[in-house]
C-alpha cells in the first residue's frame, strides 16, 4: 500500500521517510507474494493473485495477510511461483485449486504443505526455501535480489528495501568522484560489447556541448535472453536509479529509456515507475535538493533487432530508420543529435546504485580480474532448469550448467552451449571448465554477449544452428552495407543447401572467406559478428559439416532427409498406428510381426515416428 | 481522407507537442486506433509535421511491427526466438502457412488471422510459444497448434472470462492493473480477464479442453475501442511487434 | 596539420577532411561509389576501405568517411583492405551480374569475375548506393524518394510505390546514378523518370513551344521564392529567349535600345 505521495526535498527527509516506512512494517508480517511476470502471467498467476486477494479481502477477526504482486523469479519454467512469509516458503507450479490449501495451511496457519513444495527430482527431499533449491542457492543475486521480493509497481516497496540510498549518497559526492568510483570498481557493459562503464562515463563527462542524453538499452533482442525484461518488469526503480547518479555524474539533463515493443509489461511497469519518481522528487527538478535536473522518457521500439546497436537506436530516437552509422567519432561524444550520449545497457544501469552504496571494492571483489561482479545469465534450452540466474564472473560452465541448471534433461548428452545469441559462438563440452568472463569466451570464438546461454544437446544439429542465426540476422540486417546484407545471403545459400545434403565439396571454405569480408568490411558489429556462430560451429564441430557434404548424412539425425526412419524390431508390438498414418503407406507388417518401413516410398515425414506409443520407431 | 482521420492524426502531433524526432511513437499510436497505418493518415502526418512523405514510408516498411494494409479478425504471432525454434516452431509455422494459407506478415484469404512469425518474446520456458490475439499459449506441437487455431476460427468463444466465472464488474484492486498515476481512467476498458490456469500438458500428449492461458494484465488486444486519452510523455503498453519475411518490400506497398 | 602517410608516402592533411579527400588531393586513387562529392559521405558501399595501423593492430576503415584529427599511418594496397575491398566487389558483381560500369569498377580494382551466385535481387543493377535518395533530400529538397524495407527487401522507392506528388521531374536521381538504373524519358509536355513512374508535366514556352522546367520545379520555385515570383511566372511565361525578343521589341517601340545584358539602356 502506498502512503500519501510526498516529495522529498532532501535526503534526510527521504530517510526518515524510510525510517518510519520500516518502523511501521512487521518484518514477521504474513504475506504471500505472486509472480506477475510474463512467464508466470502466461502460464495463470493473474488468476492465482485474484484468488488469494479474494481470501484475504474476507479475512475476518482483525488478522491480516498481505497480498503482494511481485516480479519475475527466474524460474519461469516452474511458474506459477508463490512465496509465503515470514519463512520464504517457496510453491512453484501453484494452480488455482491449489490455492485454499496453501491460504489456509501456510498464509494463515504457518504450516507447510508439504505435497506442494519444490523437489529437485521425484526422489529429491522437498525443499522450502530458495535456498535449499540448486538453481538458487547457487547464485549470488545482486541486481537481481528484489526480483520476487517487491512490489514493482508500488515505490515504497523499493524504499523500504533501501532503494535510493545510492542516489541520495552520490549527491553528497563529486562527479568526477563518482565516475573514479565506477571506473575502479571495474563495471563493464553488460549489453554485450563488455566496455568499461568508467571510462564511457569519463568522457561523456569531458566531451563539449548539451544538453547530454543518458540513454538505457532495454532492446533485448537476442533470441534465448530474457534478463532485462526480467529486471525491467520486476525492479524498474533499479534502472531508474542508475540512470539518475549516472545523469549527476556526466551532467545530463534528459534521459531515455528504449525499451522493445515485445515487452509491454516492461514499458508498463517502467512508465509507473518514472511517474512515482516524479511524483516524489526524484525526478525532474532539483533532485533530493540536490540542484541536478534530469528526467526520463521511455520509447518504444517497432520492431528491429538491429535497434540494439547503439547509433541504430539513437536514429531510431530520431524518428529515422534504425540505420547504424560508424562510431569513428564515438557517440560519447556526438550521439543523439549530434550530442554528448552514455548508452548504457539497462543491467549494467542496475549495477551503479549498489556499487555507489557498498564501494568499488565490495564490487570489484566478485568475479575475475578483468570480468567484475555478478552477471545475469538466461540458461535455457535443453537443461533441466532454465531460467535466470545470477552469478559472479567467473564461475565455470560445467557448474552453471549442471549444478544451477541441473544437466541435460531426458538424460541426454550435452553437446554444445551458444552464449552471446547471433553474435556470440557454440562451445562445446571441452571448454565447459572454462570461466564465464568477457575475455575468456571472446578467446574460445564466442563472446559474453547480454547473458544468453543457451544448451544444446546431442540431437541438435549444430549446422542447422549456424543456419538458424543467419536466417536470423538476414530479417534482421538493416541492408544498408554490401557486406552484410549481400554475405549473409550468401551464406546462409551455402548453409541451406548444406542441411539439404546439396552441400558441395569447397563450402567450408567459402563459408570462411565470406565470414572474413564480414568481419573486416560491415559498417556495424551486427555485421562483423555475424559470421561468428558459422566460425565457432566450424572450427568445433567441422566432422558434422563434413558428414553433411560429403556422406549426406546429418549426424544428430535433424536434418531433414539426412537420416532415414527405421521401425526397431525388438520394441515393436506390431499395433499398426505407424502404417495407418503413414500418408504413402510405405509401412508394412501383419499382426504380432514387427512392421518395416520401405526406405523407397518413405517420404520423411515424421509421422510414425510422432505416433509410435512405444517409440520404437528410431532415427538413423 | 476522412473527416475522423484528420483530427485522429492532429491529436497524435498534439499529444507529442508536434516533435518530430516523435515520429516513431506517433506512428505507433495511429496504428494502435486503427490496426494498421492507413496511407491518408501517413499523408496527413508528413503535413502536419513536415517531415517528407517518404521519409515516413521508408520508416514504416523498415520496422516489422508497422503495417500498411489491415489485419485479419485474430492476430496469432509465433515465436521464432533460438529455443522455441530448437523446440519446433518451425515445423508448426510451415504447418500453419499450410493450414490455413497464411504466408509470414500476411493476412489470410478469409480474413481470419494475420500471422506474424515474430522474435524472441522472453517466454523461452514455454517454448514453443504461440500469441493469439495477446494470449500466451506455450508448449504446443504442430497438432495442438492447428487445433488451437482451427477451434478459434470456428466461432470459439474470443479469449474473455471463462464460463465457470463471471466476469468481474469493475477494474481489479490490484495496483498492478490500474493505470499509472495521473492518467486518466480508460473508459469502456475490458477488464484483464482470466481463462483456465493449468499449466500445459507435455508436448505430444493430446490435450482434452486446450488449456488457455492468460492474458497479460498490460492487455494486449487488438484496439476495437475508442480512443483513449493517455498522459503525455508516459507510453502506454504497445502492441507486439510482427516480423516481417525479406520478401516483402520488392513490390508491395 | 597532421600528417596522413598512405602506403609509405607523407601528405598533407587538414583537421575535420577524410582519408579520401587527402588522397584524392595527392593522386592515390581509392575505389568508390556511393561518394559523390556535393554530399554528404554514405559508407554504404564499403568499396572505399583502408586499413589504419594502430601500433599492434590494423583497424580497417571506410575512407570517405573517417575524419583526419592527428597523424595517421593508413595502408591503401596492403593485403587487408585490398582483400576486403575486392571481396565487397565480388558480392557486388553477384548482386548486379549484368552491370557494365560495376564490371569496369571491378576491372581497375583487379577483380574480373565473382566466385558467388545471384541470390538477392536488384531492381534493374541498383547497388543501393543510396545517391539518388540523398541527392534528392540534401540538394534538391524534393525528396520525393527513400530508401524503403530492409535487408535483402531494401529498395529505392517512391511512398506506396505510386507516382511522386513531390518529384520535381529534374532528373538528379538520374544524373548521380553510377550504375544507370534511373532513366529520364522525355516525352511530349511530360518528363518520364523511370523506374520512379513519375510523370512531370513540362511547362513551355508560351512562344515557341520550347520546354522550360516541370512543373514540380516551378512549384517548387514558387513555394520558395514567394509571391513575387508567382507573379513574373505569370506574366511572362517564355523561356529565355522569347522573353529577349519580346524585350527588344518593347524597347525598339519606345525608343530604348537593348544591350547585350537584356537589360534597357539609354540611347545615347
Amino acid at each position: 500500500m502506498t502512503l500519501a505521495a510526498v516529495r522529498w526535498g532532501s535526503a534526510q527527509e527521504l530517510e526518515e521517510y524510510r525510517r518510519n516506512l520500516r518502523a511501521r512494517r512487521d518484518p514477521r508480517a504474513r504475506r504471500v507474494r505472486v509472480c506477475i511476470g510474463t512467464g508466470c502471467a502466461a502460464k495463470g498467476s493473474l488468476r492465482v493473485l485474484e484468488r488469494f486477494r479474494a481470501a484475504a479481502a474476507e479475512l475476518e477477526g482483525g488478522s491480516v495477510v498481505g497480498v503482494r504482486c511481485t516480479g519475475c523469479h527466474g524460474f519461469c519454467e516452474r511458474g506459477p511461483i508463490v512465496v509465503v512469509d515470514p519463512g520464504n516458503i517457496f510453491y512453484p507450479g501453484v494452480k488455482e485449486e491449489d490455492v485454499p490449501e496453501i491460504w489456509r495451511e501456510t498464509a494463515v496457519g504457518g504450516r507447510v504443505v508439504e505435497r506442494l513444495l519444490y523437489r529437485d527430482g521425484k526422489e529429491a527431499p522437498p525443499a522450502r526455501t530458495p535456498e535449499e533449491i540448486p538453481f538458487y542457492r547457487h547464485q549470488n543475486r545482486v541486481v537481481l535480489s528484489l526480483n520476487g521480493v517487491i512490489d514493482p509497481t508500488d515505490i515504497d516497496d523499493y524504499i523500504a528495501e533501501g532503494g535510493y540510498a545510492g542516489l541520495a549518497k552520490a549527491l553528497t559526492m563529486e562527479p568526477d568522484r563518482i565516475i573514479e568510483e565506477i571506473t575502479r570498481s571495474g563495471l563493464r557493459g553488460r549489453g554485450g560489447g563488455g566496455f568499461p562503464t568508467g571510462r564511457k562515463w569519463r568522457s561523456a563527462r569531458d566531451a563539449p556541448g548539451e544538453p547530454k542524453y543518458t540513454i538505457a538499452n532495454g532492446d533485448e533482442g537476442d533470441p534465448g535472453a530474457f534478463m532485462d525484461r526480467s529486471l525491467m518488469e520486476g525492479t524498474p526503480h533499479a534502472v531508474l536509479e542508475g540512470m539518475i547518479i549516472g545523469s549527476y555524474a556526466i551532467g545530463s539533463t534528459h534521459g531515455y529509456i528504449y525499451v522493445r515493443n515485445e515487452y509491454p509489461l516492461a514499458v508498463k511497469h517502467l512508465s509507473m515507475a518514472i511517474a512515482q519518481a516524479r511524483e516524489r522528487g526524484l525526478l525532474g527538478e532539483n533532485i533530493l535538493g540536490s540542484g541536478h535536473r534530469f528526467d526520463i522518457r521511455i520509447n518504444r521500439g517497432a520492431g528491429a533487432f538491429v535497434c540494439g546497436e547503439s547509433t541504430a537506436l539513437m536514429a531510431s530516437l530520431e524518428g529515422k530508420v534504425g540505420e547504424p552509422r560508424a562510431k569513428y567519432i564515438h557517440t560519447v561524444e556526438s550521439g543523439l543529435h549530434g550530442k554528448p550520449s552514455c548508452l548504457n545497457n539497462v543491467e549494467t544501469w542496475a549495477n551503479v546504485p549498489a556499487i555507489i552504496l557498498r564501494g568499488a571494492d565490495w564490487f570489484a571483489s566478485l568475479g575475475t580480474a578483468r570480468s567484475k561482479g555478478t552477471k545475469i545469465f538466461s540458461l535455457v534450452g535443453k537443461v533441466r532448469n532454465t531460467g535466470l540466474v545470477e552469478v559472479p564472473m567467473g564461475m565455470s560452465l560445467r557448474r552453471i550448467i549442471f549444478e544451477l541448471g541441473g544437466g541435460i534433461r531426458d538424460g541426454k548428452a550435452f553437446k554444445a552451449v551458444q552464449t552471446g545469441g547471433p553474435s556470440g559462438g557454440c562451445i562445446p563440452a571441452e571448454h565447459l571448465d572454462e570461466p564465464v568472463d568477457f575475455d575468456r569466451l571472446t578467446e574460445l570464438g564466442s563472446m559474453m554477449g547480454s547473458g544468453g546461454m543457451i544448451v544444446m544437446d546431442e540431437d541438435t544439429c549444430l549446422v542447422n544452428v549456424a543456419k538458424y542465426f543467419l536466417g536470423f540476422l538476414k530479417e534482421e540486417s538493416c541492408g544498408k552495407c554490401t557486406p552484410c546484407r549481400e554475405g549473409i545471403a550468401q551464406m546462409l545459400e551455402i548453409l541451406t543447401r548444406i542441411t539439404k545434403g546439396e552441400g558441395r565439396e569447397g563450402d567450408v571454405e567459402r563459408l570462411e572467406e565470406l565470414g572474413a569480408i564480414l568481419s573486416d568490411a560491415s559498417l556495424c558489429a551486427l555485421g562483423t559478428s555475424a559470421a561468428n556462430p558459422v566460425r565457432s560451429t566450424i572450427r568445433y564441430f567441422r566432422a558434422e559439416y563434413d558428414a553433411h557434404i560429403r556422406q549426406r548424412r546429418c549426424p544428430a539425425k535433424e536434418c531433414k532427409g539426412l537420416f532415414r526412419y527405421a521401425i526397431d524390431p525388438q520394441a515393436c508390438k506390431a499395433c499398426g498406428i505407424c502404417k495407418k498414418r503413414c500418408p504413402v503407406s510405405a509401412i508394412s507388417g501383419e499382426r504380432k510381426v514387427p512392421h518395416v518401413i520401405d526406405p523407397e516410398k518413405c517420404t520423411l515425414c515424421g509421422a510414425c515416428y510422432e505416433a509410435c506409443p512405444l517409440d520404437a520407431v528410431r532415427k538413423v | 481522407m476522412v473527416e475522423g482521420e484528420a483530427a485522429a492524426v492532429a491529436a497524435v502531433v498534439d499529444r507529442y507537442g508536434g516533435d518530430a524526432d516523435m515520429l516513431i511513437p506517433m506512428m505507433q499510436d495511429l496504428q494502435e486506433e486503427y490496426g494498421y497505418l492507413p496511407p491518408p493518415a501517413l499523408r496527413e502526418l508528413s503535413r502536419r509535421l513536415g517531415v517528407p512523405l517518404s521519409r515516413i514510408y521508408g520508416v514504416a516498411t523498415f520496422y516489422a511491427s508497422f503495417r500498411l494494409m489491415p489485419r485479419g479478425e485474430h492476430t496469432v504471432q509465433l515465436c521464432m526466438g533460438t529455443v522455441c525454434y530448437i523446440k519446433g516452431a518451425g515445423r508448426i509455422s510451415e504447418a500453419l502457412q499450410k493450414e490455413f494459407s497464411l504466408v509470414p506478415g500476411g493476412t489470410s484469404p478469409d480474413g481470419k488471422f494475420t500471422f506474424a512469425p515474430v522474435n524472441c518474446l522472453g517466454a523461452c520456458a514455454l517454448a514453443p510459444v504461440l500469441v493469439v490475439d495477446g494470449e500466451y499459449h506455450g508448449g504446443l506441437t504442430v497438432e495442438s497448434a492447428v487445433g488451437l487455431l482451427r477451434r478459434i476460427a470456428g466461432g470459439a468463444p474470443a479469449p474473455g472470462p471463462s464460463p465457470q466465472r463471471p466476469a468481474p464488474a469493475a477494474p481489479p484492486v490490484c495496483a498492478c492493473a490500474a493505470p499509472p498515476p495521473g492518467a486518466p481512467a480508460p473508459p469502456a476498458a475490458p477488464p484483464p480477464s482470466a481463462a483456465g490456469g493449468s499449466p500445459p500438458p507435455p508436448a505430444g500428449a493430446p490435450g482434452p479442453g486446450e488449456p488457455r492461458e492468460e492474458e497479460l494484465a498490460a492487455g494486449r488486444r487488438e484496439p476495437r475501442l475508442p480512443r483513449r486519452p493517455r498522459a503525455p510523455g508516459g507510453a502506454p503498453p504497445g502492441k507486439t511487434g510482427g516480423r516481417k519475411p525479406g520478401r516483402r518490400g520488392g513490390g508491395k506497398p | 596539420m597532421p600528417t596522413v602517410t598512405l602506403d609509405g608516402r607523407p601528405c598533407e592533411a587538414r583537421v575535420g577532411e577524410t582519408i579520401l579527400e587527402v588522397a584524392r588531393r595527392n593522386g592515390v586513387w581509392i575505389p568508390t561509389l556511393c561518394h559523390h562529392p556535393a554530399l554528404e559521405p554514405y559508407a554504404s558501399c564499403r568499396l572505399c576501405l583502408v586499413e589504419i595501423d594502430r601500433g599492434g593492430w590494423g583497424q580497417v576503415v571506410t575512407s570517405c568517411n573517417y575524419p583526419v584529427r592527428r597523424d595517421l599511418t593508413v595502408g591503401v594496397e596492403a593485403e587487408r583492405p585490398r582483400r576486403a575491398r575486392q571481396g565487397v566487389m565480388r558480392l557486388l558483381l553477384a548482386r548486379c551480374p549484368e552491370s557494365a560500369e560495376l564490371r569496369q569498377l571491378a576491372g581497375r580494382m583487379g577483380v574480373d569475375s565473382t566466385p558467388y551466385p545471384k541470390v538477392t535481387e536488384a531492381q534493374r543493377n541498383c547497388v543501393l548506393c543510396g545517391l539518388c535518395v540523398r541527392v534528392c533530400a540534401e540538394r534538391i529538397g524534393a525528396s520525393a524518394i527513400a530508401l524503403a524495407g530492409r535487408g535483402v527487401a531494401r529498395a529505392v522507392a517512391t511512398p506506396f510505390r505510386l507516382p511522386s506528388e513531390d518529384c520535381l521531374g529534374c532528373g538528379a536521381c538520374a544524373a548521380v546514378c553510377p550504375v544507370g538504373t534511373i532513366v529520364v524519358r522525355e516525352h511530349p509536355g511530360e518528363v518520364e523518370i523511370s523506374p520512379f513512374k513519375s510523370r512531370v508535366k513540362v511547362r513551355t514556352c508560351a512562344r515557341c513551344g520550347a520546354p522550360r522546367a516541370g512543373e514540380g520545379a516551378i512549384r517548387a520555385l514558387i513555394r520558395r521564392g514567394g509571391v513575387v515570383i508567382e507573379e513574373i511566372l505569370a506574366r511572362e511565361d517564355l523561356c529565355p529567349r522569347c522573353r529577349r525578343t519580346r524585350l527588344a521589341l518593347d524597347l525598339a517601340s519606345s525608343g530604348t535600345r537593348a544591350r547585350a545584358d537584356g537589360e534597357g539602356g539609354e540611347v545615347p
